[in-house]
């Protein structure tokens, strides 16, 4: 969800909300990804579902891509439905928009922002009661919510400052809990092909499905979680590498080997004992290589923003404007807090790779742009509603 | 090693760049174990050097003191009176000819380094009669100071590229330009980004002429620099306009002086802003050191900067820093935001923000502030000194 260049000099008053996001982008980025990789991968899956009944897919996808496929790419829409028609692919809870609301003091947007997404996904399958939050963002405090909510499992990031000796390949209990589980990604696993599927300098290149299926198989433990963005088959690995020919070859390797069969991360929370319980008690994530949430509140622009978007929510709601409380949480997306960051000026990381700006300062003066004048859009609409 | 520079100005006559990145140049090199014998026009005050391996030798008197504006300055005396600065720049070039000639004889010097075009013919003459190698660093050229060049110099500049065996530039994009306009031989050229004294600017005491009552109370803009169209500070003046219809309570200050302070202040009252820009005149080098401190964005809009030493001055003091994308020092910093010159909108809404914002102007200051510190005039005179044993290779 990209941000529109907003100038503090020209009529805002007369135009919408609406006007802060870059449609036309947003359209020609859905555009490009759903040919190069949605549509592609979907296909694939569908054959590969129908060539092995033993296989199984899970998705995490928003309530905001949901709507971004029926305005842009209905056919991506119907793709997903016809995979979550096999009853063998699963989709995940999480929040409707990819935000940050699971950090917010008061819960409340959080919860509303999971319902709504239970309600959108229901269109295509209802989501399953494992949930996967926002960039995987977790700990004790959020397990508690989440199982007061009914959730069964959540995943999240194996990360070793958490897991200590512990192998992510089982299932654990997160401190304070008393039935929800945690399945942890596997994240080196995952990153082979994730990132470095197509690195001529790694020297497991070039990756095979056989070998890959031969890592799973000599792995310890109970369940390997294999979680990577979609965008990686078709986007961050063109088709060229040859990632379509390995995940197409994967499935039939994988069940080549006795000791590997598939499983919804569902299948798993209910069948899989908690092997320990892990104590969680500062956020984690699977972002940047501190797996925290210094991706976005590690400086004090990140801060000072989310501080802003938490203290509107009451002014917003009071309101009952519709639209303003859809810009809300669009404005919401962590990805506007992620642009801020300025670990990439010290280090040259993945930040500054994926912005769309020139700098966090440059991103920072737009998103603060955005919000003043949103803050005053609502304080006017609430005046307005007071007369 | 022994090193005959040629020069033009030295602190604490200094109307630009070039005296002061002489000065910080020399010493950091004679720490590294280099003589040098400085040679410059007569100053008419006897300048005391900055290590005991630097000697100054101020050679003759030039009716024209500072660089400022030069080509245009000498054009409209040219043109007027009938007088012409060059034959003082040519009799400048022929004393230091003679001095550093008979030094030599005594010295034996290694190599000969020459700054910028004034002192073009010296050492061209010097490294013909005494057979060593010379290095010329340009700081600017015609193309960077007029936007018309004055074809005359910019003949003197191919000539003095042509006659060096290295040439320093102070940045890639100089770099770009001495290849495409004066068709240099990209493969002598290296590129030295220039170096910051930080701990000076750290300096936190009031400048009197801005503790004015009418600045109480008011965000303060800063532009420093010659008052010429390199400099863009019409542009400046313009963005300021536009500051002034949301941020009323800002004041913008001009610092330094030029052949187009006549036409600002005019523009300044055009404009209608003339109660919120004042014109602080020229800064002495210590009043430089303590104006970035003082106010609360420092805005660098040239036209052409060929580096754009004061950005990082600016930074140094922690001042929030804006600078335009035609600058040197733009490839080398990463904490500042940038404009285009003639954008005066832009130029508005980045200057309100800094003001508006306060996450966004003090992350800026933090991190400007640590980032102008790994800019050091020792790292400036270790690379100059690799030049020296590449040229002093070569010729054995």
């Amino acid at each position: 969800m990209r941000l529109k260049k907003f100038s503090l000099f020209e009529e805002s008053a007369s135009s919408s909300v609406s006007a802060y996001f870059h449609h036309e982008l947003n359209k020609k980025i859905m555009d490009k990804v759903a040919g190069k990789c949605y549509l592609p991968a979907n296909r694939i899956m569908l054959e590969l579902l129908e060539k092995y009944p033993e296989f199984r897919v899970s998705f995490s996808i928003t309530g905001v891509f949901l709507e971004q496929c029926k305005r842009f790419a209905p056919e991506v829409l119907e793709s997903f439905r016809a995979l979550a028609k096999t009853g063998r692919v699963e989709f995940l809870s999480e929040t409707y928009y990819h935000s940050l609301s699971s950090l917010f003091a008061n819960k409340q947007e959080f919860i509303e922002q999971v319902q709504m997404h239970t309600r959108a996904l229901s269109e295509i399958s209802p989501p399953a009661k494992v949930f996967r939050n926002t960039e995987a963002l977790f700990s004790n405090q959020i397990g508690n919510l989440l199982e007061s909510l009914g959730y069964i499992g959540v995943m999240t990031e194996g990360i070793e400052h958490v897991l200590g000796w512990r192998s992510p390949n089982y299932v654990y209990r997160p401190r304070g809990a008393s039935t929800l589980k945690i399945l942890f990604r596997n994240y080196k696993l995952s990153d082979d092909i994730g990132y470095r599927f197509s690195s001529k300098s790694w020297n497991e290149y070039p990756l095979t499905a056989s070998k890959y299926a031969q890592w799973l198989s000599s792995a310890e433990g109970e369940c390997c979680n294999i979680f990577m963005d979609y965008e990686t088959f078709g986007e961050h690995h063109w088709e060229d590498t040859g990632i379509f020919e390995f995940l197409k070859a994967l499935p039939g390797e994988i069940l080549s080997h006795k000791r590997l069969s598939f499983s919804t991360p569902s299948e798993i929370a209910k069948t899989l004992p908690p092997r320990d319980e892990i104590d969680i008690h500062s956020e984690i994530s699977w972002a940047d290589k501190e797996r925290d949430t210094s991706a976005w509140l590690g400086n004090e622009m990140q801060r000072s923003c989310f501080s802003i978007l938490q203290e509107l929510e009451t002014q917003v709601k009071q309101t009952k404007n519709e639209e303003l409380l859809h810009s809300w949480r669009l404005l919401q997306n962590s990805d506007h807090l992620y642009y801020l960051s300025t670990k990439s000026l010290s280090d040259q990381d993945v930040h500054s790779y994926f912005s769309p700006y020139e700098s966090p300062f440059e991103a920072y003066i737009n998103f603060m742009n955005i919000l003043q004048d949103f803050r005053e859009r609502v304080k006017q609409e609430n005046e307005v509603g007071a007369e | 090693m022994k090193v005959a520079m040629l020069g033009w100005e030295f602190p604490p006559f200094v109307s630009g760049g070039l005296g002061v990145h002489c000065f910080h140049l020399t010493r950091s090199l004679c720490k590294l174990g280099v003589k040098i014998d400085f040679f410059m026009p007569a100053s008419g005050k006897h300048i005391l050097p900055s290590h005991p391996s630097l000697r100054i030798f101020e050679v003759s008197k030039v009716s024209q003191g500072p660089y400022l504006s030069f080509s245009q300055q000498a054009k409209n005396l040219s043109r007027t009176y009938g007088e012409n600065i060059l034959p003082s720049i040519e009799k400048y070039n022929l004393q230091c000819h003679e001095f550093a000639k008979n030094l030599h004889a005594k010295e034996k010097y290694d190599l000969i380094h020459a700054h910028d075009w004034l002192t073009a013919s010296a050492a061209r003459s010097l490294k013909q009669e005494l057979s060593i190698p010379t290095v010329h660093t340009m700081h600017s050229t015609e193309f960077d100071r007029n936007a018309v060049p004055w074809r005359f110099i910019a003949d003197i500049e191919r000539g003095a590229i042509g006659n060096a065996d290295r040439v320093i530039t102070v940045s890639n994009r100089m770099k770009r330009q001495l290849v495409e306009k004066f068709n240099a031989e990209e493969k002598k050229i290296r590129v030295i980004f220039n170096g910051v004294e930080s701990e000076e600017f750290e300096n936190k005491d009031t400048l009197s002429r801005i503790s004015l009552p009418l600045l109480q109370n008011k965000k303060k803009v800063l532009f420093l620099g010659r008052l010429t169209g390199q400099k863009a500070p019409a542009e400046f003046l313009r963005a300021a306009k536009e500051v002034l219809c949301l941020e009323p309570n800002t004041a913008f200050l001009i610092a330094g002086t030029g052949d187009m302070l006549p036409h600002l202040l005019n523009l300044s009252i055009t404009l209608g802003i003339q109660k919120s820009v004042i014109f602080l005149g020229y800064l002495s080098d210590e009043d430089r050191k303590k104006i970035y401190c003082q106010c609360d964005v420092y805005v660098m809009p040239s036209v052409s900067e060929p580096f754009g030493i004061t950005a990082l001055e600016a930074m140094a003091s922690g001042t929030p820093t804006i600078i335009s994308t035609n600058s040197g020092v733009g490839e080398a910093v990463k904490t500042v935001l940038r404009v285009d010159f003639w954008d005066t909108r832009a130029m508005a809404e980045k200057i309100i923000a800094l003001l508006r914002y306060p996450p966004l102007s003090s992350t800026m200051s933090g991190m400007s502030y640590s980032e102008a510190r790994q800019f050091t005039w020792a790292a400036a005179a270790r690379e100059t000194l690799k030049v020296y044993d590449e040229l002093l290779a070569l010729k054995k």
